[in-house]
């Protein structure tokens, strides 16, 4: 852990990402870590031990559900899917980010 | 509803935390064994990549934490902690936990016992159909209405449907060789369509159904076996055959309330019975409405019926709920009667509920050092809290769970008692989850106050402040405690005064002459079928025969018959009467009751003047009367009423034959009444139901055998019931009776929970001074001195209590004057002294033994503990 300097993830998009991770399908933990790092280029990397708390907390929260089945290498493994909650969670959170985002940048460009 | 939702999952996952916790292991693991595969696909060893693996997920243990965190399990696996912990801590200290734990129960079953009976009284509906829209109907200020009354009112339309009922009949079921006397409800052939009583099996009675009947569960239950072919069955009444077509269900509850329970429901035969009428009113209409339309109906029958005034009292009340109880006179009286025994037992609860309160803190309190050691070895103050908390939850619901329990068995038990009553009198009492749900609250309320408010105090300090203070008094004089303490004494003092008023009353009733014997007599009733005897003749020779046949039997006395036997039922009177000595009118409220020959002798009724009954004084010869001392001061004054003649009422002018000493008529407790008897053979009519009253020379229950088989020789279709005079009146004396009794053992309750609680707590404030008291020796005080400095102020908070208690005392038993004997007076001093005595005895008691060892103790042992 922090051998390579990678940007701090704001605050309250790691549910997002992995919101986000999700749509294309069902995945396990460990696949859901692994797209996020190669899709951000290795720019963000969500810490495994925050990982699992995260994923509980949104099957709390009824986002997500959990399936065990069997993995690509052949073992068993427990896959996270999308629920229409999360499905829906999933808009409002990127709406909510890319005006954040807009916002943020304009503020960047005039001030 | 989202938050809903999470809570029911959270929920939903604590049954399989243990399957979880495996699974959550198993995923971990295959997290690291695939990051481990693709190090090694990269090059690494394997067991540099499995390291590297673990190192990256950081320590398993902090990840478990925090996905359990997730779904909250930590707060309820603490609660759950607290109380395995808190309830080692009470069987590590059964007297305490035992103590509060029946306090807690005998308060909470007491009281919601009581309000189970009140509120199945009062509050509870007849079982019809939509019960709220049923109203009792009276016209002409009578409960009953005569047939044309109840047809008239029908016809007119007013109102959805009008039933009738008479609840006053009686009838011989002949099974085999015996015959019993069941109590009917005659009904109007529309009544079962019309109320929608629900059956437990068969059908209702249908119009124009005249033989069949439907019979209560406990009919059939008891006397038909619970026979599962019971519809159908025949059953023989009065002579008649009748057919069982339906059973009402267990919790079957009449029109007429009040408990009623009749055997069987039939028609009416015809029309010639009164009826009381309940009428259904339609959809919208008040009962304002329907009393303003019913009183214009009632004109238009006066005019059909003139000199009956039937639109005197017209009045339309409710059959369920508090409306029924406004409505009507004679239930607010009863109303009343329970309001106080709530009253009353909520005194008990609050006495029951201020012990654990007082427990608690003394717990509490002793524990501070414990407390102080916790908090300085690391444990959170919330921690300690919740833990003190999760003690008095603990507590709170063993004991709510005892009192529910002691709520549960004496509802059964009382619901199984069948009231011996003339009349069928039957509650179906149930446990009452209202109260019950108030209860709780109370003593979860009260464990949880007096266990947390001690607990937040214990901790506010910090440990130097604990750990210095150590064992010793926190607060100052009037602390809580000493609050409490004076608070019970002061409740108990209220209920105590209450019991002993009602204790007396009970005493004074149980030694209280009735004016008659009723040691040696033996009461033996009969009823006949009606229809067996068309003409009165027939019963008068029955009843010759009978008394021929009764005086024969070996031990026997003498034997009579009487129309009523006293203090069971009675006959009252308010009329004008006069007599030949002045001719002036004297309206006066008595009783009356026709006996037969021998009536005085075997009842021991001395005749004081002139002569008894005899057998020649019948229908033909001249009308005579036998009148009491009272009467005969209210009528004659000094003169000497024999050989006078008198007018009662309307009826036929009396010589009066004699007088008998005054003797009771209705209750014991009454005072003297005017009375008349007049000769059973004078009677214009003969009624089917006959009284049999036979002395014994002896033991009464010797003859009971006797007198049943001559009885039954005489007529074995009628009903027989024989039993001794000291059975029949000692059971017709139980409402006044019962009173007492739940007051009084209420009252012994209460004073049983006082007095532990009072001992308890200063018998532990004493125990805590030990150090003080050993430092007070050590520095040269006698063991006198400090005797005086404990009593002294125990005695001071004993005064003080008492005193507040009295003060409430004094007002608050006034209004019970209404339930007691004359002789019982509410504002006699001598009850306060007695419970004022009693209560400070046991405060002294408790103070004074602990005080006693505390003084023995070698100061060194003291100061050291």
């Amino acid at each position: 852990m922090g051998e390579r300097t990678t940007p701090e993830l704001l605050p309250g998009t790691l549910y997002m990402l992995i919101l986000r991770t999700l749509r294309g399908g069902a995945l396990h933990g460990y696949a859901i870590a692994k797209r996020v790092k190669e899709s951000s280029n290795e720019d963000l990397i969500i810490e495994d031990g925050s990982l699992y708390p995260a994923l509980n907390r949104m099957l709390v929260k009824g986002w997500l559900s959990a399936e065990w089945g069997i993995s690509e290498n052949n073992r068993k493994a427990r896959f996270y899917s999308l629920t229409t909650e999360g499905r829906k969670q999933l808009e409002e959170e990127s709406e909510d980010f890319e005006r954040l985002v807009r916002a943020i940048r304009l503020v960047m460009k005039t001030a | 509803m989202s938050f809903w939702k999470e809570a029911a999952r959270r929920v939903s996952y604590l049954p399989f935390r243990s399957r979880f916790d495996r699974e959550l292991d198993d995923e971990l693991q295959f997290h690291i064994e695939t990051r481990a595969d693709e190090l090694e696909q990269a090059g690494a060893s394997r067991t540099a990549a499995l390291g590297q693996a673990r190192r990256e997920l950081g320590p398993t243990a902090r990840v478990r934490e925090d996905v359990r965190s997730a779904w909250q399990f930590r707060w309820l696996e603490d609660l759950l902690a607290d109380l395995r912990y808190a309830a080692r801590g009470l069987r590590r200290n059964p007297a305490f936990a035992l103590t509060a734990i029946a306090c807690l129960g005998l308060g909470i079953g007491a009281n919601t016992t009581m309000f189970s009976i009140a509120a199945e009284v009062l509050f509870s509906q007849p079982s019809v159909r939509d019960a709220q829209s049923v109203d009792l109907v009276n016209i002409g200020g009578n409960s009953h209405s005569p047939m044309y009354g109840y047809h008239f009112i029908r016809e007119a339309g007013i109102f959805t449907d009008v039933v009738g009922e008479n609840e006053n009949m009686e009838t011989n079921w002949r099974h085999g060789d015996a015959t019993d006397r069941l109590f009917a409800i005659l009904v109007t052939d529309n009544f079962f369509q019309a109320t929608g009583v629900p059956l437990a099996m068969g059908r209702p009675i249908l119009p124009g159904d005249s033989s069949a009947v439907v019979i209560s569960y406990q009919l059939w239950q008891s006397r038909l076996g619970g026979d599962p072919n019971v519809i159908g069955r025949r059953l023989v009444l009065d002579g008649r055959p009748f057919m069982v077509s339906g059973v009402l269900p267990r919790d079957h509850r009449t029109l007429f309330g009040f408990g009623f329970a009749p055997d069987l429901y039939m028609l009416a035969p015809d029309d010639k019975r009164p009826v009381m009428l309940f009428a259904r009113l339609p959809e919208g209409m008040t009962r304002q409405i329907a009393e303003a339309r019913l009183l214009a109906l009632c004109r238009q029958l006066d005019a059909i019926h003139p000199h009956e005034a039937w639109d005197q009292g017209v009045s339309v009340t409710a059959t369920a709920g508090l409306a029924r109880i406004t409505g009507n006179q004679g239930t607010m009286a009863v109303a009343a009667f329970f309001a106080m025994l709530m009253v009353v037992v909520g005194l008990v609860l609050a006495i029951a509920c201020a012990n654990v309160a007082s427990l608690l803190l003394a717990r509490a309190s002793s524990r501070s050092h414990e407390l102080a050691i916790r908090l300085s070895i690391g444990a959170g103050r919330g921690r300690i809290i919740r833990h003190l908390f999760a003690e008095s939850l603990l507590l709170a619901l063993i004991g709510t769970a005892a009192g529910l329990c002691l709520n549960i068995g004496l509802t059964a038990l009382l619901s199984r008692i069948r009231l011996p009553l003339p009349v069928p009198i039957q509650f179906v009492i149930t446990p009452d989850q209202r109260l019950l749900g108030y209860s709780i609250a109370t003593a979860l309320g009260t464990s949880l106050v007096a266990g947390l408010f001690p607990a937040i105090r214990a901790t506010r300090g910090g440990i130097s402040t604990l750990l210095k203070q150590g064992e010793r008094q926190i607060s100052g004089w009037w602390s809580l405690r000493s609050m409490l303490v004076t608070g019970q004494l002061a409740i108990s003092i209220v209920l105590l005064s209450a019991a002993v008023l009602f204790v007396r009353n009970l005493v004074d009733s149980a030694t209280m002459n009735p004016g008659f014997d009723i040691q040696h007599t033996v009461w033996a009733s009969m009823r006949l079928v009606p229809e067996s005897y068309p003409d009165s003749k027939r019963v008068r020779l029955l009843t010759d025969d009978a008394l021929e046949r009764l005086r024969t039997i070996p031990g026997v006395e003498a034997a009579s018959i009487a129309q009523v036997v006293p203090l069971n039922d009675s006959m009252n009177y308010q009329m004008s009467v006069k007599t030949d000595l002045d001719g002036t009118p004297h309206v006066l409220r008595w009783n009356g009751n026709e006996v037969g020959p021998d009536y005085f002798k075997t009842m021991r009724i001395p005749i004081l003047a002139g002569r008894e009954f005899l057998p020649g004084d019948k229908t033909g010869t001249q009308p005579v009367a036998i009148i009491n001392q009272e009467m005969a001061r209210a009528l004659f004054g000094d003169h000497d009423p024999v050989g006078h003649v008198a007018w009662f009422g309307s009826k036929q002018p009396v010589q009066i034959a004699g007088v008998a000493r005054n003797s009771k008529y209705m209750t014991l407790g009454e005072e003297n009444k005017p009375g008349v008897y007049y000769p059973y053979a004078q009677q214009d009519v003969a009624p089917v139901n006959l009284h049999f009253l036979i002395r014994a020379t002896g033991n009464p229950t010797a003859i009971l055998s006797g007198v049943h088989t001559r009885l039954h020789g005489v007529d074995s279709t009628a009903a027989l019931e024989v039993k001794t005079m000291q059975q029949g009146l000692g059971l017709a004396l139980l409402p006044s009776r019962a009173g007492a009794i739940i007051l009084g053992s209420m009252g012994l309750l209460g004073l049983a929970l006082a007095s532990i609680g009072l001992y308890g707590v200063l018998l532990y404030s004493v125990s805590r001074r030990v150090r003080e008291i050993g430092l007070r020796m050590a520095l040269g005080a006698t063991p006198g001195a400090v005797l005086k400095l404990v009593v002294r102020q125990s005695a001071s908070l004993t005064v003080v209590g008492v005193a507040i208690g009295l003060a409430i005392s004094i007002f608050a038993v006034r209004p019970l004057a209404m339930f007691l004997n004359p002789e019982v007076h509410t504002g006699s001093p001598t009850n306060f002294v007695i419970v004022a005595a009693f209560l400070s005895a046991v405060a002294m008691a408790a103070t004074v033994a602990p005080a006693v060892r505390a003084a023995r103790v070698d100061p060194v042992v003291a100061l050291r503990e």
